[in-house]
Formats: C-alpha cells, structure tokens, sequence
C-alpha cells in the first residue's frame, strides 16, 4: 500500500496536483533549501553590534574550586562582560528533571567540561582568549569514574549519589527453569553528535527582558528555566527556535544557552556563541553507559520461565532525565516477551563522568542488547534457532509486561519476527563479481575472502512512546484559514522528525486546502512539550487535526445550516466545497466571503501512573515494536565487522508519510549501527580523550547497510489520533542487539560489549 | 525537487526568526572592525585587526614559494590544507600568514629520472589513486585510495602527508618500505636530499624556509602491497598498516608497518630471512608455513614480548595489545601473500 501512493508518478504534476493528505510521501518543505545549504540555522544568525560569547569549562572531572579571578579576563582589551556564579540574579540551579545542575560552578566541579564563567567580548577569539585568562584555583579531587563505587564513595552532590532505585517484583520469587543462563554486559557512551553544533543568539528587550534564538527542541521548558535563572518573569524571556541542525536527543545545552543571555541582559548588546565541536561533545547529554547482570530461566521448550536482573546507569553528575531513562531499562528489561516472574533491580547514580540524559531510546536501548544477548544463548543452550526461541516468547496484545500494564495497544511481535526471518538472506560475495565485494575494512582495506565469515541475528526491540509516570503530555495547536491559505501555529519544533510536514497533510486532509503554512515557533505560542518519543506526530498532531476540524465545522455550520443538512455530509475537495449528493457546490474561497477562521485545540493522551515501591504501574501510554535481522560478515582474524545488510519489519500504526517514514527507520537503523560497532566516547579517568569526529567515527555511507524495510505492519491504535506510532527510537533500539547477534552467530564469541570491539571478534586458535 | 508555489519557497527562504537576519558566521572577520560598538555612538573597538590569517601569498614556483617563506618567517605553508585548516578551524592554529602552494604546477605532477620516478610533493591523493599511477608505484596508490574518504583525497596531498608525519598517515609506511629520499628546496634555488626515515624520525630537520619539493621513489617493476586495518567499513585512522614491496633486481623484500609507532617501523631481519626463502627464479614460490612464520616474525619485531622480570617470569602483554600484534601478524602474512601470488 505504501508503495502505491509513494509513487504516483504524473508526467509533470501541476502544484494543485502534487500529493496532498495523509498517507502518501509530501515533501518536507524546507528540503530544497537544506539541500542547497540556504537553510539559516542559529550559527548564521547576527545582529546589528553583537558581542561574542565563549564559556570557560573546567578541564578536571572533579575538583573543588577556591578562588576564581576574573580581574585579568575583564582587563583585557575588547572585552565587555564577564560572568561567574555571583553573577546569576535567580535560580542558580537547572536541570530537566530535577534542578541540581548549577548554571555555573561555584564550589566543585563535577565533571570536565562543567561551566565556570563566561565572557562577552567584541571578537570571538578575543572571548575565548578572555576566558582563558580567567584563573581558577583547584583542588583535584579523585574522580568516580566507575558506577559501581558510586554507592561507596563519598556524595558528589548535595542530593546522594544515588538518582534513583527501582526494584521491580512481578511473580514468584522461588519460581526457576530447567535451564538458566547467565551474562554481563556492558554498553559504551554515545554521543548524539548533532550534524550542527550548539550555537544561540540572545537579544536584549527594552522592557528589560531578553530573546533567545537557538534550536531548542523544549522551548517553554527552557524558557522557564532561563526566566527563573535571570529572576525575571516567564513573559520576560522569549526563545525563538531556529532551524534545528539534527537532533537525536535534547539538542540544546543549557550550559550555555544560560550564560548567554546572562552576558545579554548584562551588556545591553546582543551576544551569539557558536560552539566548537569539542565544546559540543563536553556540553551535552550522552547516552547512559549501563552494566547489565542477567539470568534467565527457561523449560526445556524454552519458555521463559523467570528474568532476574540487575541494571546499572551511569548518569554522570547530574539527574537530568535519568530517572525516566531507568524507569524504561527496568520496564524493558525482558523485552517483548512474556515472562511470568520478573524480579529487576535498577540503579542511576551518579559519577565524575560526561553527563547523560536523553538520546533517541535511553534505557530500552541498553537492555535490548542485554536481553537479546541472553535469548542466544538460551536458544544456543537448547540447540534451538534463534528465531525459533523468540517466536515461542513473543509478546502480544492482552499480555502483561513486568510492570503489571497490560498490553493494550497492537503488539505484533511475531508478526514482525516472521516477516523477518522469511526475507530472502543477501547474495554471499562469493556468488556476486568479485569487483563489488565490499569485505569488512572496506574497499581499501586489509580483508581477505578466506578470513570471512558470515552470521545472521536477530534482534526484537520496543519502546514507550510520550512521556511515562504521570507526565502530562499536552499540546496545543492553532488553525487559521485566510484566503485560501492555511497556517499552522503550533510550538512543536521542526527537528527533522517531520512534524510541520506532517502538520501540512492533517490540515490538507481536513480542510481540502493545500497550501498549508506552518508557522515557526517562539514561545509566545501556547506550549507543545519537548520533541522526544513521538510526541508530536501523536499529541502536537492530534492537537492540529482538532482545530482544522473545528474550522471545518465553522466554515461549514452556515452553509450546512441554509442547506438544512449536517456538515458531515459536506465534503471538501481540491478547495471546492460539494454536498454527498452533489447538488450543493461552492468554493472555499466563496463560502470564506473575506473571513478569517481560527480554532485553537489541545490534545492529551490518557493519564498514566508512576511506578510504585515494587516497580508495578501503567506507567506507559503506549508501546512500538521492531524486528530486525541483521546480516554481517567478520574478518575472523582481524576482528572487522561489516554490516552488509539490516531487515527491518516494524510496527507502525498507521504510515502517514512513507517516504519521510523510510527516512527515519533507515537513520535510527543507522545511529544503530554506529552504537553497535564504532561510537564510544571514551572517558579515561574522567576526561573526554577525543572530543572530535576522528575520534569519535559516526558512521558513514560505507559502514551504513543495505537498509530493507521488509513489513510495516499497520495495526491502528485506537488511542492514538490516527493510529499512528512513533517511528524513529525503535530502529534504534533494536539494531546493536541484531548487529551484537550475528557477530555472535558468525564468530561463536560471547559478544557482550558494546560498540563490539574488533578483539570481540577474533577467532584465535583456528 | 517538485515546484513549489512562490509562499512556500519563500517561507523556506526567510529565516525562522523573522527580523533577525542570516548571515555567514564569519562576516565581522572580513569587514574588520567597522561594526563593533557602531550605531550607539561609542568607539570602534577592537582587538583583532582584519588582518588575521589573510596574508595570504600564492607563489607559482617552488623558488617563490620558498622566497615567500624566508621574507615572512612566521608563516605557514599550505597544500591540500586538510590538517592544517582543522586546526584553524578549531582554532588550535591562527597563523600569521599563509603561502598558499597550490598554484605550484612543478610539483603538482611527476617525471622520471634515471630509474626513479620524481614526484612532486603537491601530488593529490586523488591523483596517486588513479591506475596510470598505479601501474608505476602500486603500493603508493592503493595508500592513497584507502587515506579518508574523497573530499580528503581531493584536497590532501603526498607533501603533506609527510610534513604532518602523523603516526597513522597512510603513504608514509609505503615510502619507508621504498627507501624514498626527499628533495628539499631551499632558499637561493638550492636542493639537498635526505631519506624519508630520517626527516620522519627526526634525524634531519626542515629547516627554517625550507619546503619539500619532491619524493624521488624507486621504480622497482614488482608486486607491492599496501595493507590498512581499521575499525570500521568506511574510511578510518588506521589502526595498522603494512607496506611491503618486492625488489626482485636485489632479490629483497621490503616491508615497513605504519600506524603503531610514531614513525613506520621496518622490520629488517625478518624481510632479510623471508627473501632468502623465496624461489626467485621460479615465479617467486615460498612454501606456505613461511608466510605464516613472516607475519609471526614481522609482528613480534614490532611490538617485542616484554622484557623477562628479576625473577625470570615474562608479564603479559595486556589484551588490546596481543590484539594488535595479531593484525600486525595478519596483515604481513597477507601482504606477503598477495605480493607473492
């Protein structure tokens, strides 16, 4: 079906026939120019005698501060302003979940890259050199690098060195199989390494407040933040979101977003900052490096039996939104399969090292990789096929999750599992051209035919979609129409999920009108909430379909009134306003008679619960499923993994754009692959050794694998507007556990590493 | 790209935040020091003249280039500019002046001279890459097809490899197994020669205003491998590299490993012991063991076993390094292999 309406090719489509509505593949309306590099993103901004920002970051993981002297950076010639943590006027502490985060340090340093001060100055070499030439005085103290001494050692924060715990109990306790397996693994820091780096540009008022342009994907949350921290008024603060260069997690680092409008109301000049990569990599929030403990039971069919298991984020020194990422590892931890006695221990604590926070599938990304890695070796123990064992656990709709929720929504597990496994394998490079084998090491590299073998695995993952424990998760959209013309006001940021080409086809599907503007986004429009696990194509979505309906209705009530009939037997088409049977005609524009329509909406899901003392609760809205297959081919002697091929069959809901749909699965397969086999930002002792993209390998076009999207399978949610589901975490979640599995069927190593490092893969003693 | 009405083309075109405008980040560098503090009355201020990283001189000759450098000793030659501009760019390096050697047409190409082939240091990688190249020098080619990916080998060049002498850049392993020499332009129109492992181990410096003009590599008629182990399928450091080239006039073998040391290593008693195992005179033949035993013998010249404690017990190598003596062992076991097929 997808492929039906992707491709309608017209010999040259007219505009008024290009594709409309949901379901087929409308372009994103700022593709051209992002293409072309004409996008204007919050690094090309500037306004009329700016100042130059730069902050000063602390090259110790953990070190307590006696004196810091700005005398010499304030003296230098060109420099306007320097702050420090005397210098905030408000709330000295931030954070997304809780506020222990101190915009700048004053006391202790908790990690190398922590804010110290900041610097306005006329150049941005004269800011950066100014804020080198502030002095700061340490005391090194030892880092806590290491999470398991994190309970040991002495607090790193006011609030403990312990986030949050939760023990999950679900079944019986003394319940054990015929077979158990055990395993422990790790999994490496990822770094979400946006495309473009952090940069803002904070613009003084005249009524003393300021503005904030930068690519915030939570811009009344960070409003709020910065208003409190400036002590000013939330009406005070404006946040313009700029283009936003990728985002895969929260994009923006407060870390400085504060200090620049700090230096803005300070100065009385508009002051802009563009990070350096290496300050991005030292900013932002990474994903949670996890050590994971598991045994599983099982009967000799091998059904699970009961899953104990132990869960350990590190979260770096500060909470951020750790607390949500273990609630999803502890919930997630047997994965979609039916386990009838479950018994989790999950910790986040916190350490000397980077910070971690959201990326795209935090914590069901860590356990998909633990629990994936147990289900092989069960089956390996049984001398079952991989697949085989899965099936035999499969999820459903109606069963219940650890958490005591019962599946509500569509799970179709095996229906993802066997669309996966009945793919035709790729050809063996043996049976292609020997010119177009792409061994592991790549085309110039060191791989040899003999030394290559070949594994397949398999990987089933899942994710929550919207906010989970009780979070409120509302939206609000307004839909105008004015000559022919729609506009979209709704402040869900544009992050490349998609959302205002999304927006453009509800309204286009409602309303019959096709030229759908989509607004951008300040703070002066009424909250969406943060751009995370598909929140808006579900509530800033459903949120646009109901006030396009509203405006429907109103466009619709006189005439349907002279008429005598129901506006629902009135349809609009190609701007054209017809009755069922044809008899009433108009146009748009004709009914409209010069009027201007609004309607503004909200949208909010059902309530859900926090987990309680025993980890049991509804804590989820709802649920989205993936298969993956992987196909990989490892130098057995030197340890290379190439990827050769991804099948994908994921459970989607409803596909509402396809070709924007392949996009993202094919990115978060992608940011998979990379998770899998290449990023890991290291941290001896504390300290970012490479904070650039040598050291840090994204993957490229050539690591990235032939992509199949074998099934989407199109089960409406009856609770989501559209029935649609989140798309873009699954992929990610579910990929390294697939890649993880046919390294492990290719070379018979245990594999419980990520990214899997090349001596994972050796076989020795041939 | 379908046709887009004029609004929605001009919604793209407008920035997101509608009166502040877009601009290229670095404008206020170019137009100097006119904007700051201007429109409020108060003085222009700054401390950065335009003058920063813009006298930049683009000689035509290696002997301009090289006077070019003498008149302004704090400047810093550019080629390809692919470690240099990263540095800038970052802002590690803000040079006071940049000799731009890119219209240099003398070095940009190669010539042959009594046996050797003459090639100019401003050799792309891209260029190196080609099959004529390759026909020649066939180890230097497939260094430079497998250094980054092709924006790199665009832009980077053979020079430059060699004046960043980075422990992992991907011909210096090649040149050291070919004993290259280096012609170094000096200042007046003078050239001295030196070999390439003595300017990468620092045996023997450039000097002040000196410029590597060109790479005098041997024309040897053989098989030659160039081997790279990385981390990933795409274009990455290496995380080894072998070199080996067959000399059958002098019936040697010449290997050299790269990535593992700050300079390519040579491993001479063991190419010494392999070239007497082979067959010369028919069709190079070597029983299979010695391959294996090469690649063992290649890899512990390398990375030696620890030295026996006091007591006569030998500690062990930690994990990633018996790992990396082991790709050491595969890659000049299949270099040999592979030049001896």
């Amino acid at each position: 079906m997808s492929n039906e309406t992707a491709t309608a090719p017209e010999a040259a489509p007219a505009p008024e026939q290009l594709p409309h509505g949901l379901g087929v593949s409308l372009p994103q309306a700022d593709s051209r120019a992002k293409t072309e590099g004409t996008f204007p993103y919050a690094a090309d901004l500037w306004a009329e005698g700016l100042l130059w920002a730069a902050v000063l970051r602390s090259p110790h993981p953990h070190a307590r501060i006696v004196s810091i002297d700005t005398t010499h950076a304030r003296e230098m010639a060109g420099v306007r302003a320097v702050v420090t943590h005397e210098d905030v006027p408000g709330t000295p502490r931030h954070g997304r979940g809780t506020a222990d985060r101190p915009v700048f340090a004053s006391e202790v340093v908790r990690h190398h890259g922590e804010p110290i001060a900041a610097v306005a100055a006329d150049h941005p070499d004269t800011a950066r050199m100014a804020a080198a030439a502030v002095i700061v005085e340490y005391e090194v103290l030892d880092p806590v690098t290491d999470p398991e001494q994190s309970f040991e050692a002495e607090p790193l924060h006011p609030d403990g060195n312990l986030i949050r715990h939760i023990p999950l109990r679900h079944g019986d306790p003394d319940a054990s199989g015929d077979i158990v397996v055990e395993g422990q693994y790790r999994i490496g820091r990822q770094d979400p390494a946006p495309i473009g780096a952090e940069a803002g540009l904070a613009v003084p008022r005249p009524d003393g407040g300021v503005e904030l342009y930068t690519a915030s994907t939570d811009p009344h949350a960070d409003r709020d933040t910065a208003a409190a921290c400036y002590g000013l008024s939330p009406d005070q603060v404006k946040i313009v979101v700029t283009g936003v260069p990728g985002a895969t997690a929260d994009r923006e680092d407060r870390g400085f977003q504060l200090p620049l409008g700090l230096l803005a109301l300070k100065t009385g000049c508009p002051v802009k900052l563009t990070a350096t990569r290496e300050e991005s990599f030292l900013g932002h929030a990474h994903r949670h490096p996890t050590l994971l403990r598991y045994r599983h039971h099982a009967d000799a069919e091998g059904r699970l039996v009961k899953v104990e298991a132990q869960i350990l984020l590190d979260a770096g020194p500060y909470a951020d939104t750790s607390a949500e990422a273990l609630a999803a590892a502890v919930s997630f931890a047997c994965g979609p399969y039916v386990v009838p006695n479950a018994f989790i221990e999950g910790w986040a604590v916190r350490t000397n090292n980077p910070p971690s926070g959201h990326v795209r599938g935090e914590g069901a990304m860590q356990v998909c990789a633990a629990y994936e890695a147990q289900m092989d070796k069960l089956a390996k123990k049984l001398g079952l096929d991989p697949a085989e064992i899965r099936l035999r656990n499969a999820l459903a709709t109606g069963d219940v999750l650890p958490i005591g929720q019962t599946v509500t929504c569509p799970a179709p597990v095996a229906e993802l599992l066997q669309a996966v496994r009945d793919f035709p394998l790729p050809a063996l490079p043996k049976d292609t051209p020997e010119d177009e084998w792409l061994l592991p090491g790549g085309p110039e590299g060191a791989g040899e035919p003999g030394a290559v073998r070949r594994g397949v695995g398999y990987g089933l993952g899942m994710v929550h979609m919207l906010g989970a424990e009780g979070a409120d998760e509302v939206s609000t959209a307004t839909v105008k129409v004015h000559d022919g013309v729609a506009t979209v006001l709704c402040a869900a940021v544009e992050t490349g999920q998609g959302f205002t080409t999304l927006a453009r086809q509800i309204v286009q599907e409602t309303l019959g009108i096709d030229e759908v503007h989509v607004a951008p986004v300040d703070t002066d429009q009424p909250p969406a909430g943060p751009g995370c696990r598909g929140r808006h194509t579900w509530v800033s979505g459903g949120a646009v379909e109901r006030a396009a309906k509203m405006v429907r209705t109103q466009l619709l009530q006189p005439l349907a009134h002279k008429f005598g009939m129901s506006t629902e037997l009135l349809q609009i088409t190609d701007g054209k306003i017809t009755s069922y049977d044809g008899v009433l005609s108009t146009t748009v524009t004709e009914a409209m008679d010069g009027k201007e329509l609004w309607a503004t909406a909200q949208c909010r899901p059902h309530p859900t619960e926090p987990l309680d003392d025993s980890g049991q609760g509804d804590a989820f809205v709802g649920l989205a499923f993936c298969a993956v297959r992987a196909v990989v081919d490892v130098d057995i002697e030197l340890g290379s993994v190439r990827v050769v091929e991804l099948a994908v069959a994921q459970d989607v809901g409803r596909v509402l754009n396809p070709a924007q749909l392949a996009a993202r699965i094919e990115a978060g397969v992608t940011q998979g692959v990379g998770i899998a086999l290449t990023e890991n930002l290291r941290t001896p002792r504390g300290r970012i050794r490479h904070p650039d993209l040598t050291g840090y390998s994204l993957a490229t076009a050539l690591d990235a694998p032939d992509i199949r999207i074998v099934k989407l399978v199109e089960e409406r949610d009856v609770v989501a507007p559209f029935g649609a589901k989140s798309v873009s975490a699954v992929p990610v979640v579910t990929s390294p556990a697939a890649v993880a599995s046919a390294v492990r069927a290719a070379t018979g190593r245990p594999v419980n590493r990520l990214p899997i490092r090349p001596q994972a893969a050796v076989v020795t003693g041939q | 790209m379908p046709p887009s009405g004029p609004p929605r083309s001009a919604l793209a075109k407008m920035c997101q935040s509608c009166h502040v405008r877009p601009v290229s980040t670095y404008r206020t560098a170019a137009t100097g020091g006119t904007r700051w503090g201007s429109g409020k009355g108060q003085p222009v201020l700054t401390t950065h003249a335009p003058q920063a990283a813009q006298a930049v001189t683009l000689p035509t000759t290696l002997d301009e280039a090289v006077a070019a450098l003498a008149a302004m000793p704090t400047a810093v030659p550019v080629a390809g500019g692919t470690d240099l501009m990263a540095a800038v760019n970052s802002g590690q390096l803000r040079p006071a002046a940049l000799v731009g050697l890119g219209r240099i047409s003398e070095i940009r190409g190669w010539q042959y001279q009594d046996g050797h082939a003459l090639l100019g240091a401003g050799l792309t990688h891209a260029r190196m890459g080609r099959p004529d190249f390759a026909a020649l020098i066939p180890a230097l080619a497939a260094a430079a097809r497998a250094a980054g990916p092709p924006h790199i080998r665009n832009a980077g060049t053979l020079g430059g490899n060699i004046a960043s002498a980075s422990p992992t850049g991907d011909a210096l392993p090649v040149l050291a197994a070919l004993e290259a020499t280096l012609i170094i332009a000096g200042q007046e129109g003078t050239r001295r020669e030196i070999p390439v492992s003595h300017l990468l181990a620092g045996v023997d410096m450039l000097r002040g205003g000196e410029l590597i003009g060109y790479v005098r590599v041997p024309l040897l008629h053989a098989p030659q491998v160039f081997l790279k182990a990385t981390g990933r399928t795409g274009p990455g450091r290496a995380v080894a590299s072998v070199a080996l080239v067959l000399d059958p006039a002098r019936r040697g073998v010449r290997c050299a490993v790269g990535a593992i040391a700050p300079m390519p290593l040579r491993p001479l008693d063991a190419e010494q012991w392999v070239a007497q195992l082979i067959d010369w005179d028919n069709d190079r033949a070597i029983v299979p063991e010695a391959l294996n035993a090469f690649g063992e013998y290649v890899a512990a010249a390398c990375i030696p076993d620890p030295a026996p404690e006091p007591d006569g017990s030998v500690p062990q190598l930690p994990p990633a390094v018996l790992h990396l003596r082991r790709t050491v062992a595969a890659l000049a076991r299949r270099a040999l292999g592979r030049a001896l097929s």
